[in-house]
């Protein structure tokens, strides 16, 4: 509830029992305790009112916005699902689905380093050893038809050694897929725990009893966070997560001054 | 020179395992968390773990401790390899034992210079 509903509540108060105090005097002056009593409980009544209404009103948004996601509270408390298109679930299998399609982008491109990788290596071994028959053969040979044979094996084993650094640094970059993938999995993780808020906020609001139990649910989720070194996932630019290392040169630093 | 990889992503697994091989490290076995790791390292010989941090089931820090906690396991040497970049964490790690610490993303180069660096130190000792 914001300030301003605070104050407005605060007000209303006051002034039912402004409204009620030359009544309420009486009673007290003619020493009729019970007369007192009952004026101050309408008073408190009368405020009571006003915060079921309110929690009314916030159970029915609440129910609105579930209904928009397509989702419903079932007897039992437990989501139902009444549409293929709830879009809270479409979100999480969405998610779901980009990890499973990079997966298999970053297999489909590491089944091709796996085939092209050997290849190279094949060609640079080749290359290696034609070079040193092409040197023993026609030692001492200094024509055009030497040199040009020569500098293609130079040419074919320095640019077979290049595609070979290339085809790794390939296999390194499907290393997005684990970054990228562990961010998505908090993301889907988010928007499981935001439905299940939003499920748990529902009940809790149609079981107006249960009203006085909001703060205390809210405590013990707070106290329940953990203070203990937990994962993080990947850092991720623009969104600060406080003392973070910025390369490996930083951990190899922050190791060394731990003695390692 | 056998070496089990931890990870939860089996691309990550695989990028792991292609740049062993390259190094000449081809006798390896892959877990996807500390669960299935524990048992594997507690039946299979190995020489050399390459441990994820964050991971359904079993962390890496979870596996780490639980390895020097085992006195069959404890002097096995450990490389974490993680996108986990807080200073906390890498601290947390050094306590617990871990013996060379490389984020992610990392270059092949980074992981080549951790490995060898961990087998002068053994080889020193």
């Amino acid at each position: 509830m914001g300030e301003i509903q605070k104050n407005n509540d605060h007000a209303r108060y006051a002034e039912s029992l402004r409204a009620s105090s030359p009544e309420l005097v009486q009673c007290l002056q003619a020493g009729d305790m019970d007369g007192a009593i009952a004026i101050l409980q309408q008073v408190n009544l009368a405020r009571e009112q006003t915060l079921y209404q309110e929690v009314g009103r916030l159970t029915r948004a609440l129910h609105n916005a579930l209904k928009d996601f397509h989702l419903e509270i079932g007897l039992d408390g437990r989501l139902d699902v009444n549409n293929e298109l709830s879009e809270m679930v479409d979100a999480r299998s969405r998610l779901n689905y980009v990890i499973e399609m990079t997966e298999e982008a970053a297999n489909t491109t590491m089944d091709n380093v796996d085939s092209a990788s050997p290849r190279v290596q094949r060609l640079i071994e080749r290359c290696d050893q034609v070079q040193e028959i092409w040197a023993k053969e026609r030692a001492g040979a200094d024509d055009e038809e030497y040199n040009a044979v020569s500098r293609l094996l130079d040419m074919i084993s320095s640019e077979s050694k290049h595609v070979q650094q290339h085809l790794q640094n390939i296999l390194l970059a499907q290393g997005f897929q684990d970054l990228s993938g562990q961010v998505i999995r908090r993301v889907i993780n988010l928007v499981r725990d935001v439905e299940e808020s939003l499920i748990r906020l529902v009940k809790l609001a149609s079981e107006v009893e249960q009203v006085a139990g909001i703060q205390s649910v809210i405590l013990t989720e707070a106290n329940q966070k953990e203070t203990s070194v937990s994962e993080e996932g990947p850092y991720v630019k623009g969104v600060s997560r406080g003392d973070v290392v910025n390369d490996q040169d930083d951990v190899d630093e922050l190791l060394s001054s731990l003695g390692f | 020179m056998k070496i089990l990889i931890v990870d939860d992503f089996s691309t990550m697994r695989r990028i792991i395992k292609n740049l062993l091989r390259d190094l000449g490290f081809t006798n390896t076995a892959e877990a996807d968390d500390g669960t299935s790791a524990l048992p594997m390292l507690e039946n299979g010989q190995f020489d050399f773990v390459i441990t994820d941090w964050n991971m359904p089931g079993m962390t890496g820090i979870d596996l780490l401790k639980a390895i020097r906690a085992d006195d069959r396991l404890k002097s096995l040497p450990i490389l974490m390899v993680t996108a986990e970049a807080k200073r906390d964490q890498i601290i947390a790690a050094a306590q617990a034992g871990v013996n060379g610490y490389v984020v992610k993303p990392f270059t092949a180069a980074a992981l080549q210079e951790k490995i060898e660096k961990i087998f002068e130190r053994i080889d020193a000792q």
